[in-house]
């Protein structure tokens, strides 16, 4: 992508174009004066005049340029030495009153430059011009050659005077306002630019972006599949065992069965935790609205046939507050909610009189509470820091993976919300959880 | 004991989820004759002589999603241009190990499907349709 030009270097590449195309004109205008005065030399035969001060002119204004080729001397040399020709010309002419227009011309031309500025020199230089050769010639000098006339009247001389500041001083109107048309073109040209630009930035991004939307969907149906695919045999194994069952195993085979079984799950919660990963982190968040109560229902029927054979059920709880619309994203809130209720249910406390796992919602315009409290074996404090780290198992005794906390904790970071953790070995676990109410707010992915 | 169906049909391309299914229905006593076929096109085939005999339908059908060649969801579509004495016998039952939402409620969203249930089909979840 080409990089953006900055303001200063676009506005001196303007300018610095203005001022090439200026001095270019700047040669043809100065060489035709030139040409001008030698062709005037043949009325009064003024060659002297014509090729001395004439060059002399020239030599002013090139070797300032060429002394000083950065700053814009040369541009108000130029200035003087249109004033000079202009006199120059009214006396080679001997004083023909049209010669005076040289000076508008040379006016005229400065305008190029958008600079109003350089109509001081020349119009400075016309003054000093007029007031003494006209004064000289109105003392009875001779070869002045300012006017035809033997004198001019006062009258005559102001008159002259008014109109001459009038061309100057609209010459120098229109330069500066030429001035300001260029600073806003210059201004339009980078606003284009820079809006160009972004725009192009606005869809490579946006292209990259659907790019990364699209890999991440491929990869999704990837882990979906994999994960049916490695669910299928799985489950199979687990009707067959329920097969087994139904005859009269006898002690010694049930036992290796219920073995076989275990083993099964365990494999099947460790796919099914990939997969809720894989999704949690690849998955943009989705705003829906939340029916907890619903939610907590259908988390409930799919477990109800967990936990193993000599557990018993788990009385689950349900308490929603929720006069209030709560949107969140359903599949991570139901991601949250599956894992700590299975492990509410995975590890009950065989001592405790009736196992139950509570779930008590409360929902706010901001915000759900989400509190989950169970009687179970709880977490012993100094695991506690510990439990939601990846693939950390309290004890030999875990049944899981490992990753279901850490999903849980994942997953609750997605929704921008937290989570914490309070139990007692023995009592049983609180896990407090905070969610902010999408409802009015703006989905932020992080 | 008396069986709750007389015919239930399984439609599934793994065979062992075929037997499993088989030798449950027929030890918890849920079907008199449990008719396994391997293939949705097969289940079609199945059906279609049937149509002049409604009462020697399965009463239900369990119908797996991820099939080569014809899956759940086409058989579905198929079935919903069959005659319809045929549909108002049948009761379609979804069975498979997919977890994916969108199956979920694609099944559920289909006027033929009455259940979306998760394999293994064990004695547990055919006492509940008992």
């Amino acid at each position: 992508m080409v990089p953006q030009q900055t303001y200063q270097a676009l506005h001196t590449s303007y300018l610095e174009k203005v001022k090439l195309r200026s001095d270019r004109l700047m040669n043809y205008f100065l060489g035709s004066f030139f040409v001008c005065g030698l062709s005037l030399a043949f009325f009064y035969d003024t060659w002297l005049v014509a090729i001395g001060i004439g060059s002399l002119s020239l030599i002013a204004y090139y070797s300032t340029k060429w002394l000083l080729p950065h700053s814009d001397a040369y541009q108000y040399m130029v200035s003087i030495v249109f004033g000079i020709f202009m006199a120059q010309f009214i006396y080679q002419m001997h004083g023909l009153f049209e010669m005076h227009f040289i000076a508008f011309v040379g006016s005229a031309i400065l305008i190029t430059y958008q600079n109003w500025k350089l109509q001081i020199p020349l119009a400075a230089l016309v003054i000093v011009h007029h007031a003494s050769f006209g004064y000289l010639q109105y003392i009875g000098y001779d070869k002045i050659y300012f006017t035809q006339l033997d004198y001019m009247t006062l009258q005559t001389f102001i008159i002259h005077g008014i109109l001459a500041t009038v061309i100057f001083f609209i010459c120098g109107l229109w330069a500066y306002q030429m001035k300001m048309l260029s600073e806003r073109q210059i201004r339009q040209t980078f606003e284009m630019g820079r809006f160009q630009e972004e725009q192009l930035q606005r869809q490579a991004l946006l292209q990259s972006n659907e790019e990364l939307k699209k890999s991440n969907k491929e990869l999704d149906s990837f882990v979906y599949s994999v994960s049916h695919d490695l669910r299928a045999p799985l489950s199979s194994m687990l009707g067959v065992i329920g097969i087994c069952e139904m005859g009269d195993p006898g002690p010694f085979m049930e036992k290796n069965i219920s073995l076989l079984k275990t083993s099964i799950k365990k494999l099947d919660g460790f796919i099914m935790d990939i997969l809720d990963y894989s999704r949690n982190a690849r998955l943009e968040v989705e705003k829906q609205e939340i029916h907890f109560d619903d939610l907590v229902t259908e988390i409930t029927n799919n477990l109800k046939f967990m936990g193993a054979d000599d557990q018993r059920k788990v009385d689950i709880r349900t308490n929603v507050r929720n006069g209030i619309a709560f949107y969140s994203d359903k599949s991570r809130l139901s991601i949250i909610l599956n894992n700590l209720i299975s492990n509410s249910i995975r590890y009950q406390n065989p001592e405790a009189a009736e196992p139950f796992v509570e779930v008590r919602v409360e929902v706010s315009e901001t915000s759900a509470s989400i509190l989950i409290r169970d009687n179970g074996i709880g977490i012993d404090k100094e695991n506690q820091g510990k439990v939601f780290n990846m693939f950390y198992r309290v004890s030999t005794k875990s049944l899981g993976s490992g990753l279901g906390l850490y999903i849980v904790k994942e997953a609750v970071e997605k929704l921008n919300g937290v989570i914490q953790l309070e139990s007692e070995t023995g009592k049983g676990t609180h896990f407090n959880i905070r969610l902010p109410n999408f409802a009015h707010s703006p989905l932020i992915t992080t | 004991m008396e069986y709750k169906y007389k015919n239930v049909m399984v439609v599934d391309d793994n065979q062992i989820d075929l037997y499993i299914a088989e030798m449950v229905m027929m030890t918890t006593r849920f079907a008199e004759k449990v008719i396994c076929v391997s293939s949705a096109k097969e289940a079609l085939a199945y059906l279609k002589p049937l149509y002049e005999a409604p009462e020697e339908l399965p009463k239900l059908i369990f119908l797996d999603i991820n099939m080569p060649e014809m899956t759940g969801f086409d058989f579905l579509n198929e079935y919903e241009r069959l005659p319809e004495n045929v549909r108002k016998q049948c009761i379609i039952m979804m069975l498979t190990t997919s977890l994916d939402e969108n199956d979920r409620k694609q099944a559920e969203g289909n006027q033929f499907v009455k259940r979306f249930l998760n394999k293994p089909l064990d004695r547990d979840k055919i006492a509940e349709l008992m």
